[in-house]
Parts: C-alpha cells; structure tokens; sequence
C-alpha cells in the first residue's frame, strides 16, 4: 500500500470516530450509504476488474511496444494512443514500460501519448462512467482527454 | 422473457465479460488462468481503495454543507475552484473509477461540471506519488514538463467541456408521481425495490421509480421496500396525509 492510500484509510478512520462522536444515528446511515453505493458499483467494478485481466492477456504491453518500436511517428503514436485507451496500466509496470520504450528509440512522443492515454482515456470504464455522470458528460471528456493526449504528446516532442 | 431480456440489457458489459471468459477458457484454457491471474493485481488493487472511498465519501456527504462545496468547487468559485481541484485530484489515490461516486456526491452539492472534470483527470494522471514513480524512470525535466502541459491542457479541456456538458446532462432526479417519490441522487439501483413490488416500482436508466398505477397500495408491500432500501431513497408521502 503506498502512502497516500494509507493516509486515506487514516484519515478516512479519524473522520468516522469523530462523526461517530459526533451523531451516532447520522453515521450509521453514513455508512449504510457507503454499502449501498459501493453494492450499486461492485458488479461493473468486477467487470472492468476483469476485462483488464483479459486485455492484458490477448495484447500483453510487451507485445505492444515490440510492434510499435518498428513503427513510423504517426503510426506509432496513434497506436500507443490507442493501446494506452483500452487498458488501464498500474503506475508502477506503465513507467519501466515507458522508459524502456524511450530508450529502445521509440521516441517521447508515442511514449507520452500512451502514458496520457492509459490513465485518462478509458473505453473500459466508460459503461461506469456513462451510469454515474451520463452519456453526454462521458463522451466528451474522454473525446477530449485523447485529443488533448495527442496534442501533450506532440508538444513534448517539441520541447525535449 | 421480456424481463430477462432487460436484466441482460441493463448488465450488458458484465455478460459481455463473462463470456469473453468462456471463449477464452474453450479455445486456449492456459490463456484464461493467466487473464484471471492479471486481474488479479487489479483486485487487490480495487479492494485496497474502494471501501475507503465509499466511506469517505459518504461522510462527506453526510457533514460537509452545500454552501461549502458550492464556495470552493461550485460555477462562482472561478481560479480558487481549479485550484482545490487540482489539489483534490493530485493528493488522491487508486484509479480514476475510483474518482466516480466521490465526484458524483460532489456535483450533487453544487460543484460544477468543470471542476469535476479537472478533479477525474488530475485523479488519473497527476498524482503525487506517480510522479515519484516517473522521475525513477524517465527522469526530472521529462516528468516536469510533461506535468506543466498536462495541467494546462486539462484547464484548457475542462473548460470546453464545461461549455459542451450542462448541469442538466447529468444524472438527477427522475421525475415521478408526487405521493411516492424516489431519491433518485440517492438511488444506487440495486433494484431491491422493484423485486419486493414489482407491481409499483421499476427500474428506468438504472434508477429505480414509480410506475403509473391506479390500483390499491398495498401498504405492508410498500414498507417492505421502503425499509429494504439500502439508502433509504424512497418516501411515502401518502402516509403522512392519512396519519394528519
């Protein structure tokens, strides 16, 4: 667990003491609350949880950055881009990826697509989304999110 | 048969999932012990997080007011708004659908859709011990500029889809008869409801509510689901009127 994890579980414990000090009655229905919700989500969690684990096995990242390296600019970075949509990539495997990326000569501008993509773009998520904040709200911030992937990705190919 | 054909519509990804399993498992099982191996992570990951967020966020619904939320994250809290987003987001942990029912709860006090969005995005991509993680591998002056564009593209994006998305776009209460009503923000659509009275409620978007009727409430059915709802969504107005 890092961190900032546990600090939400302490921080998270404090607030319910307090709250349970301060209304007993009100806490309770706090946290029957929190049951409902997290029973109204478990199943579409469960799905995104598990398709993950599918995605990754069909088109595992290592095969992905193979196919890429071989890649024109353009191409490769759509496909990063792309890849990067799909899936949701822990932090800790997307960065060596990314750095190994960099350094077989990919380029930093399919490696930042990708990176920009993989957390902010999901197709995976987007049933859940579409339920909690509705079609019109989903389609454009992840449409938007990609655009702007692109875009961040082509800056820094300036810059650097 | 038009029931079970609903239920497969409103869970249409689970049982997209579920038999992606199957294919997988009949054409190459060894593949499908290691897909089940993959998820396994983000389980773990999942049950690190979630509980605590649902936790949290039901606290915060419970004491923090409207008035504040609407002061540091509503439409009129301009530069201050983006700022408390940005921290929002970048101090958080776990995945982006981690950042769902939090920022739900959020919007239904009054936090505008710009904010939301800024607070999803800097979830997903800006987090503190992230960066951390991006200077181990590919080093200060990559992660830093790539963290200054990525926050000016998301005040840039949060900003055009503040323009394209209202408040009314998202979710809110569904409209229903006036002596039973449905919290419809509150409404998880665990469809509890619409199992103990199938007759009274149903299930519309996901949500739960009341149907058109012109026969007899039957009172203890009533109770029953007005009792069983986890989040206590459901008032029966009528009741009030007979006991006056």
């Amino acid at each position: 667990m890092d961190i900032f994890t546990m600090a939400i579980w302490i921080l998270t414990a404090g607030f319910c003491i307090y709250s349970f000090v301060k209304d007993k009655d009100k806490t309770k229905k706090s946290l029957k609350m929190a049951f409902g919700m997290g029973k109204g989500m478990l199943g579409s969690i469960l799905s995104i949880v598990f398709l993950i684990g599918l995605i990754l096995t069909i088109l595992p990242p290592e095969q992905i950055s193979e196919f890429v390296e071989k890649q024109n600019l353009y191409l490769a970075t759509f496909v990063s881009a792309a890849f990067g949509t799909i899936t949701l990539i822990p932090a800790f495997i997307a960065f060596p990826l990314v750095g190994t990326l960099v350094d077989a000569g990919v380029g930093i501008v399919p490696s930042v697509a990708f990176l920009t993509t993989l957390t902010m773009v999901g197709i995976v998520t987007f049933p859940l989304e579409e339920k909690e904040f509705g079609t019109k709200f989903a389609i454009v911030r992840n449409t938007l999110s990609f655009a702007f992937a692109i875009i961040i990705a082509l800056v820094m190919g300036v810059i650097i | 048969m038009t029931n079970i054909l609903k239920k497969l519509k409103g869970n249409l990804f689970i049982v997209i999932v579920i038999f992606g399993y199957i294919a997988m498992f009949i054409i190459k099982p060894q593949m499908g012990v290691e897909a089940i191996k993959n998820s396994g992570y983000y389980i773990k990951e999942m049950l690190l997080i979630m509980p605590v967020i649902f936790v949290l966020t039901a606290l915060l619904d419970t004491w923090v007011p409207k008035q504040t939320i609407m002061k540091y994250l509503g439409k009129e809290s301009k530069t201050k708004g983006i700022v408390v987003s940005f921290v929002l987001g970048g101090i958080s942990a776990g995945p982006i659908y981690a950042a769902f029912p939090f920022c739900v709860m959020l919007h239904k006090k009054g936090a505008s859709v710009r904010n939301i969005v800024i607070i999803l995005s800097s979830w997903a991509v800006i987090k503190l011990p992230m960066l951390l993680n991006e200077v181990k591998f590919l080093g200060v002056r990559f992660m830093a500029i790539r963290w200054v564009l990525t926050v000016i593209a998301i005040i840039i994006f949060s900003w055009i889809t503040s323009k394209m998305v209202k408040d009314e776009d998202l979710p809110k209460e569904v409209e229903t008869k006036q002596d039973i009503v449905i919290n419809s923000d509150a409404c998880m659509g665990c469809s509890l409801c619409t199992k103990t009275y199938p007759e009274l409620f149903q299930m519309q978007n996901k949500k739960a509510c009341v149907k058109e009727y012109d026969f007899e409430i039957d009172c203890n059915k009533l109770q029953k689901a007005i009792d069983g709802c986890p989040v206590t969504a459901i008032t029966d107005y009528r009741v009030k009127e007979i006991t006056k």
